[in-house]
């Protein structure tokens, strides 16, 4: 990045610009506007639909060139407003149109194209074309969610250069040239991209269109609310449409820090899920029939009173990752101080220790990625799992020129821009750490030369299910102490960050504190009254609890631990074992379905509050519609059933709340939604006037190595079968069925082949099909988590594989 | 490799794209060898490039459909090309053209029924002092009056060759020349693809 | 006026000009094997400097200026031979690459010993079947004979030349076109600065050249910079090939000293106009040099200087001569049309202007004409070019576009007249052309 600033002459003007800047930007930034269809900041410019044109002196005179592709450089004397200028625009323009269908009226960007409002900006009003216009079939199908319509397109190549430069799955593309050029996929081969939503969304006319909004609203009836995704911990920015009372579509939103503007399909179309019938919008209690709906008040009395019967030790609380960090402190406050129990645990043992994960130092930013040297990724499939920070990762290789080493027990999406790329066998992680610290082996030369190159950052986490959650922490120890990486712990779930921020661990209290610290009880208590003395249970050791009666109620806050937890066996005997359940949630998930009463929450473009995501960076989340029936906030709730109780947790609003949770967490001293307004980078916790009392310096526990037979590789993938997901329609049909990916050395040894059916055993046990994957290391069997038909399959345990006899290969 | 392909088109495609710094340059030799393989460039011929030089099919068809010589339908066994650019059509290319297609019963753009044509108009064929060109896969010949032209189609119709040379139709067919030639080439085009060895299109007489 | 520097040997060896052997026979390489014993690639690279030798390719420009372009220490640096010829009305690169291809390599080899390269590419148009074989023959020769591959002559000095064929493209002449076609990609042109010598192919520094201009370089180093820039015209040195097509009685290429004038070029060196008839114009360097007539330009000089101060350009050395049956509307039409079909299509006033002046003319031609027409085929061009001035101002990333408007232009100030007789008295309604689905 070049540093200070140059001068230029704008239309007769001297103005400051920075230097290095694109001719473009700085023309925008100064206040002149330069329309343009196929330049965008976040992507090479290619200068190919001439919108930009400015004239510029030469040696030799005046010429035109555009601003996109040009770079600003002293005493650059440009005119934005001469005839040669107004009349190039116009000409673009005009050229644009000629064959341009005039179907704005049914057209879904009517009333919001970049192509309309420049041509009534800067176009010639009238054309003169008589011949006939180009015509192809419309719209064509390019994928299960995207549409495309060629006769609008005016080949700006943004989708293109998307497909191929940000997102690196060139599935759409050119074809043909001239007079005939279009975009198109290859046949048989749809737009099959995590990403592809952002295209729709890039395209300056109606060319691409998204099958859930197609037809949904006009531009001008629709309401926006800048919020974050809930989708995973990265929480992109996103605005929130609706219109009449329905969400109608999710856009990214560009502010820069957390995600540029882009957005998985996951992150986009989610929100289909709101409106979806299967929500629980009443209050539902169990008697011997099943759930029957109840009122607010018998359901409130009903919990109240069944809780009174028990001493707070013998309730627990799960689950947070999917509330605002307002409603995981009230959450938190409930079970502290109403319940007084120390068993609360936002994560399901599916992530990260929690001091690890909330405190970690030094702990990085996604800047700190685009800045880096090196990247270390050793954790998740990052394109599967957080797919924006996969973008951004992929960006910082091609276009900011780190260096990325990726260690993974199978390929991953970002091998193909990987500098090193190297596999293992899940169970092997402390032998493969101990080669990439000596670097004496071959493969691990290149590697450790990398990460002695600073700045490096560490992206460590959970490589899947099965992996132990302290070899991350050793990874980080490693290029903390090595290379004084900085870390970002990759823990997945929406706002996990956010609920550990607010205690919603057992050894955690709000704002970075550590349970063990005297001061901080101390300071905590001053504002709570008295906390549950004795040490917290996390969610394995609630989940054994319950089945061994010493929990014997469970307090589930949109937590689905049937599905999530590594022993889904372990989960449903313990959810069967429980006296008493209450859930928080806005379906029947099948954990669930176990409640004795299910209190609906509001949800996504319904609440209100602050979130924090992976790297600590607090943003607002806004409300657009209406929760539907008498679903509610979760801190509301929470108020009546603290009153109920007896007790008063001082809600009365997400703001409220948010207040105080400024003044009893230190990391947050910062937080206020005042600083949060839309279009603001957010605030990066513990920030300028928040301490971080617990500073948490990962350390090696001395992992074994596993030398079992078979090791079992679960890792995730995008499209699951979670919930929201399943009630999504766009999206419900895009999950992969889950088979069992084996090593084709282990596949012979088996006699199975691609395609056969085998039944796996780990923890429980699924029929699933054989698929061959040379990318995993002999040795380890992959089972995607949480996918239709392996539900029944835990993660931890011995694996077995046996085949079955019929129409084996 | 593509397994399905030749040995020798294999050993072709490993030659070809080690002679470059990246893979990806060899898109285009491959894709003649390719077109040899299927006859023209098939969708299955696109997937296979794809996967020699690492890119999607998709990308591979926008660089096969960016070039005309790459043809993305059936074509005959002689691929009639008939110049209609400016020095051509000053010395009575269009005649030539219309004539051509008369005799082999085919249009401009088509192939004939039996397969055994395709006619087509291209630009400038690099051969203006000779004008009118025409050429049979590729192969040139100059100085072509349409009554030649028709010959031409009959001799193709008729002698059925199997490999075609610039060298024996310019004698047969042929008038003035941009340049002298110089000696008889050994060698000619056994598909309507530039003839070329290491591409495997070309072939002694 | 007699001098030849490129044809001589083909000349005196119609039969066999293009072998190895013929050409050892003619001194052949033994300038090569000269350099890399006693000059230093610098020397090397001066003297094609003091050669005052510029590009064939069309740009004619100072080819000493542009090696001088390379970065100092990036490597590698690539020399790419630029064999696309798809001019209409050019057809000298053939001459070359078919008849002395060992001069042409001769010419890389010295060159890319001046410019510190060991890849050498040169990309031939797919079309070239023959020129190709021709040239891999010279180069497999050229490995044997230890001209080519490693330790070239004894000496330190390695080169490895591949021959790259194109596939039916004219726009992949543009030399960032060509580098992108290279490359696996499409062949569009990049946006310039930064020019190939900087950022070219693979984006390393790149030097792209014509068949013709590095043919010049064995003379040059054999007789030395300076016996080059004596020949003709100070800013027009050395030889140059002419390709004289058309309404020319003996066209064909015609290897010259430029300084004449276009009556003696016409006339003398193509054999006057065909059944002695008037000529009516022509166009002087290529299909996308604005056209000469008669009255204005026969005797004023043929050179690189004369051409541009009248507005337009020697380009490819491609004269394309029309003689007074000449329908010149059709003519502009086969012009316009040869570039809205080799568009690339990325720039919007490329791609739709040239394809809306082409139906345009198609409409005037087949009667159906408007007396707006006129002005709407200048606008459109305009709005191409702008202000249709020479040399071309662009809307566009390269010249293709505005190249397109040359006919026009041309068509529009010299026989303005006969457009305007094309045009019905009564205007008819407009026959709307049926619309074609296209995918
Ligand atoms: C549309 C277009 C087509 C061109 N075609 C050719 C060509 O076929 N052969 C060529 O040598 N140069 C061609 N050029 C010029 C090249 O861009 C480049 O200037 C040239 O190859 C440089 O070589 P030189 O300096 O030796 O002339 C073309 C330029 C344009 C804009
Ligand atoms: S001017 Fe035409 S040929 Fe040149 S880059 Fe633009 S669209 Fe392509
Ligand atoms: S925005 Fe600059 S050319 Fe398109």
């Amino acid at each position: 990045m070049a540093d200070g600033s140059v001068t230029i002459t704008l239309d007769g003007v001297d103005i400051e610009v920075e230097a290095g800047q694109r001719l473009i930007d700085a023309l925008c930034d100064a206040g002149t506007d330069i329309p343009r269809f196929c330049y965008d900041r976040r992507m090479d410019p290619v200068g190919l639909c001439r919108m930009c044109l400015v004239e510029v002196e030469f040696p030799r005179g005046m010429a035109l060139v555009p601003s996109c592709t040009s770079v600003v450089r002293d005493g650059m004397v440009v005119d934005t407003r001469s005839n040669v200028v107004t009349k190039a625009e116009e000409g673009v323009i005009e050229f644009l149109l000629i064959n341009h269908p005039l179907d704005c009226p049914t057209c879904d960007k009517g009333g919001e194209c970049p192509l309309q409002d420049q041509a009534f900006a800067y176009g010639p009003g009238e054309s003169r074309y008589v011949e006939a216009k180009r015509r192809w079939e419309k719209p064509i199908p390019i994928s299960d969610l995207i549409l495309l319509d060629r006769e609008r397109c005016i080949l700006c190549a943004l989708c293109t250069r998307f497909s191929d430069e940000v997102s690196g799955d060139p599935l759409i593309e050119f074809k043909g040239r001239g007079n005939h050029l279009q975009v198109i996929t290859f046949p048989d081969e749809p737009y099959a991209s995590y990403f592809s939503g952002n295209t729709v969304q890039l395209c300056p006319v109606g060319a691409l269109t998204a099958k859930p909004y197609r037809f949904k609203a006009r531009p001008w009836d629709l309401e926006a609310a800048e919020s974050v995704s809930f989708v995973d911990s990265v929480q992109p920015r996103t605005s929130v449409q609706a219109s009449a009372g329905n969400v109608v579509r999710i856009y990214g939103v560009d502010v820069g820090a957390s995600n540029q503007g882009w957005l998985s399909d996951k992150d986009r179309f989610i929100y289909e899920h709101i409106a979806s019938p299967e929500r629980v919008t009443t209050p539902l209690v169990r008697d011997e029939a099943g759930f029957r709906e109840a009122t607010w008040d018998e359901a409130i009395r009903l919990v109240a009173d069944r809780l009174a019967e028990y001493k707070g030790s013998e309730v627990a609380g799960l689950g947070g990752a999917r509330s605002t960090n307002e409603d995981a402190y009230a959450f938190g406050k409930f079970l502290r101080t109403v319940v007084v129990t120390a068993h609360l645990d936002a994560q399901l043992d599916d992530g990260l220790a929690a001091d690890f994960a909330a405190a970690v130092t030094p702990r990085a930013t996604f800047g700190d990625i685009d800045e880096a040297a090196t990247i270390l990724l050793w954790g998740a499939d990052l394109k599967e799992e957080f797919p924006v920070l996969y973008l951004r990762v992929r960006r910082a290789v091609t276009g900011l020129g780190a260096k990325l080493v990726v260690i993974h027990p199978r390929r991953t999406g970002l091998d193909d821009v990987a500098t090193h790329k190297l596999g293992y066998r899940v169970g092997s992680g402390a032998e493969t750490l101990a080669w990439l610290k000596s670097g004496r082996k071959k493969h691990f030369k290149g590697p450790r030369a990398a990460l002695s190159e600073g700045p490096v950052v560490a992206l460590v986490g959970r490589t899947g299910l099965a992996e132990d959650p302290r070899l991350a922490e050793a990874v980080a120890a490693f290029a903390r102490d090595t290379a004084g990486a900085k870390i970002l712990p990759l823990v997945r779930r929406g706002n996990v960050f956010g609920a550990l921020d607010m205690g919603l661990a057992p050894d955690l209290l709000p704002g970075r504190v550590a349970v063990t610290s005297k001061e901080g009880r101390a300071a905590l208590e001053s504002s709570w009254g008295p906390l549950p003395i004795g040490a917290g249970k996390g969610a394995t050791e609630i989940l054994q609890g319950l089945s061994d009666g010493s929990i014997r109620s469970l307090l589930l806050n949109g937590a689905d631990p049937v599905r999530d937890h590594p022993s889904p066996r372990l989960a449903s005997d313990a959810l069967e074992a429980a006296e008493f359940v209450v859930a928080f949630d806005m379906f029947l998930s099948d954990s669930v379905v176990h409640a004795d009463v299910v209190l609906p929450v509001a949800g996504l473009g319904e609440v209100e509050g602050t979130a924090t995501n992976l790297e600590g960076r607090v943003q607002k989340v806004n409300p657009i519609v209406a929760a539907p029936g008498f679903a509610r906030p979760l801190w509301s709730i929470l108020d009546d059933l603290a009153f109920a109780l007896g007790a008063d947790i001082g809600g009365g609003s997400a703001e409220i709340i948010s207040k105080e949770i400024a003044q009893v967490a230190p990391a947050y001293a910062d937080v206020s939604w005042f600083r949060l307004l839309p279009g603001t980078e957010g605030i990066v916790v513990p920030g300028s006037e928040g301490t971080q009392p617990l500073q948490y310096i990962p350390a090696d526990a001395g992992l074994a190595v596993s030398n079992a037979a078979l090791t079992l590789h679960a890792g995730r993938v995008l499209y699951d079968d979670g919930v929201m997901v399943r009630h999504s329609p766009g999206l419900a049909g895009l999950a992969p069925e889950a088979r069992v990916y084996l090593h084709p050395a282990d596949a012979e040894a088996l006699t199975v082949g691609e395609g056969d059916s085998v039944v796996v055993g780990v923890d429980g046990e699924a029929t699933l099909t054989v698929g061959i994957d040379p990318s995993l290391a002999k040795g380890t069997i992959y089972v995607p988590f949480n996918q239709r038909g392996s539900a029944a399959l835990g993660t931890i345990g011995t694996v077995t594989i046996t085949p079955l006899d019929s129409g084996g290969s | 490799m593509i397994p399905t392909w030749s040995a020798d088109n294999q050993e072709r495609a490993t030659a070809l794209i080690a002679q470059y710094p990246e893979k990806r340059s060899a898109v285009m030799p491959l894709l003649y060898v390719a077109s040899l393989e299927h006859g023209y460039v098939t969708e299955e011929a696109m997937r296979e490039v794809a996967e020699l030089t690492g890119l999607t099919a998709a990308q591979v068809q926008s660089v096969a459909s960016f070039y005309t010589m790459y043809r993305r339908d059936p074509v005959g066994n002689y691929l009639v090309s008939v110049c209609t650019s400016i020095s051509c059509w000053l010395r009575g290319a269009d005649d030539l053209l219309a004539a051509i297609e008369d005799e082999s019963g085919t249009l401009d753009g088509e192939m004939s029924e039996d397969g055994t044509f395709t006619i087509e108009h291209v630009e400038c064929s690099g051969a203006c002092g000779g004008a009118p060109v025409l050429s049979v896969n590729w192969e040139l010949i100059e100085g072509v009056e349409p009554d030649k032209g028709r010959a031409l189609i009959r001799w193709l119709r008729d002698a059925e060759p199997e490999t075609i040379s610039a060298d024996e139709m310019q004698v047969l067919f042929g008038g003035r020349r941009s340049f002298e030639w110089a000696v008889a080439e050994p060698e000619g085009a056994i598909a309507p693809l530039p003839a070329f060895a290491p591409y495997g299109t070309a072939r002694e007489l | 006026m007699t001098q030849k520097i490129l044809t001589t040997r083909m000349e005196e060896h119609p039969s066999d000009s293009h072998t190895l052997a013929r050409y050892l026979d003619t001194g052949g390489y033994a300038t090569l094997h000269k350099a890399l014993a006693d000059m230093s690639p610098d020397d090397v690279a001066a003297e094609v400097k003091a050669s005052n030798l510029r590009g064939r390719g069309g740009a004619s420009f100072p080819t000493g200026v542009k090696w001088g372009f390379l970065p100092e220490d990036t490597r590698p640096r690539y020399l790419v031979i630029n064999a696309d010829e798809s001019e209409p009305g050019t057809f000298k690169d053939r001459l070359l690459l078919e008849r002395d291809p060992h001069q042409l390599l001769e010419g890389i080899a010295l060159s890319a010993y001046a410019l510190d390269v060991q890849r050498a590419f040169v990309y031939v148009r797919g079309e070239y079947s023959k020129a190709a074989r021709r040239l891999q023959r010279a180069i497999d020769e050229a490995y044997e004979g230890g001209y080519l591959g490693a330790g070239i002559a004894g000496s330190e000095f390695s080169l490895d030349v591949t021959l790259h064929l194109g596939a039916g493209a004219y726009i992949c002449g543009e030399e960032t076109a060509l580098l992108s076609s290279l490359e696996g990609q499409r062949g569009e042109p990049r946006i310039k600065p930064p020019f190939p010598a900087i950022e070219g192919l693979y984006s390393m520094p790149t030097i792209v050249n014509n068949v013709e201009t590095i043919s010049n370089v064995p003379w040059i180093i054999a007789n030395g910079g300076f016996a080059f820039a004596s020949i003709g015209p100070t800013t027009s040195a050395g030889t140059r090939l002419m390709s004289l097509s058309g309404h020319v009685a003996t066209p064909g290429d015609y290897e010259i000293v430029l300084g004449l004038t276009w009556r003696d070029l016409i006339y003398d060196v193509g054999g006057g106009i065909r059944d002695d008839r008037p000529l009516k114009a022509w166009v002087p360097g290529g299909a996308s040099a604005p056209w000469f007539v008669p009255e204005t330009h026969l005797d004023t000089l043929v050179t690189i200087d004369d051409i541009a101060a009248n507005g337009s350009m020697i380009g490819s050395g491609a004269v394309i001569v029309m003689d007074d049956t000449t329908n010149v509307v059709a003519a502009a039409h086969r012009l316009v049309k040869f570039f809205a079909h080799e568009s690339c299509g990325q720039c919007t006033p490329c791609r739709e202007g040239t394809t809306w002046l082409e139906r345009i003319l198609d409409r005037i031609l087949t009667g159906q004409g408007r007396r707006d027409d006129l002005d709407l085929l200048l606008d459109v061009s305009d709005n191409i070019s702008p202000g249709l001035v020479w040399p071309p101002a662009m809307t566009t990333i390269c010249p293709l576009g505005p190249s397109a408007t040359a006919p026009i232009v041309s068509i529009m100030r010299y026989f303005r007249d006969e457009v305007e007789a094309m045009i019905p008295v009564e205007e008819g309604s407009l026959v709307a052309r049926e619309e074609v689905l296209l995918g």
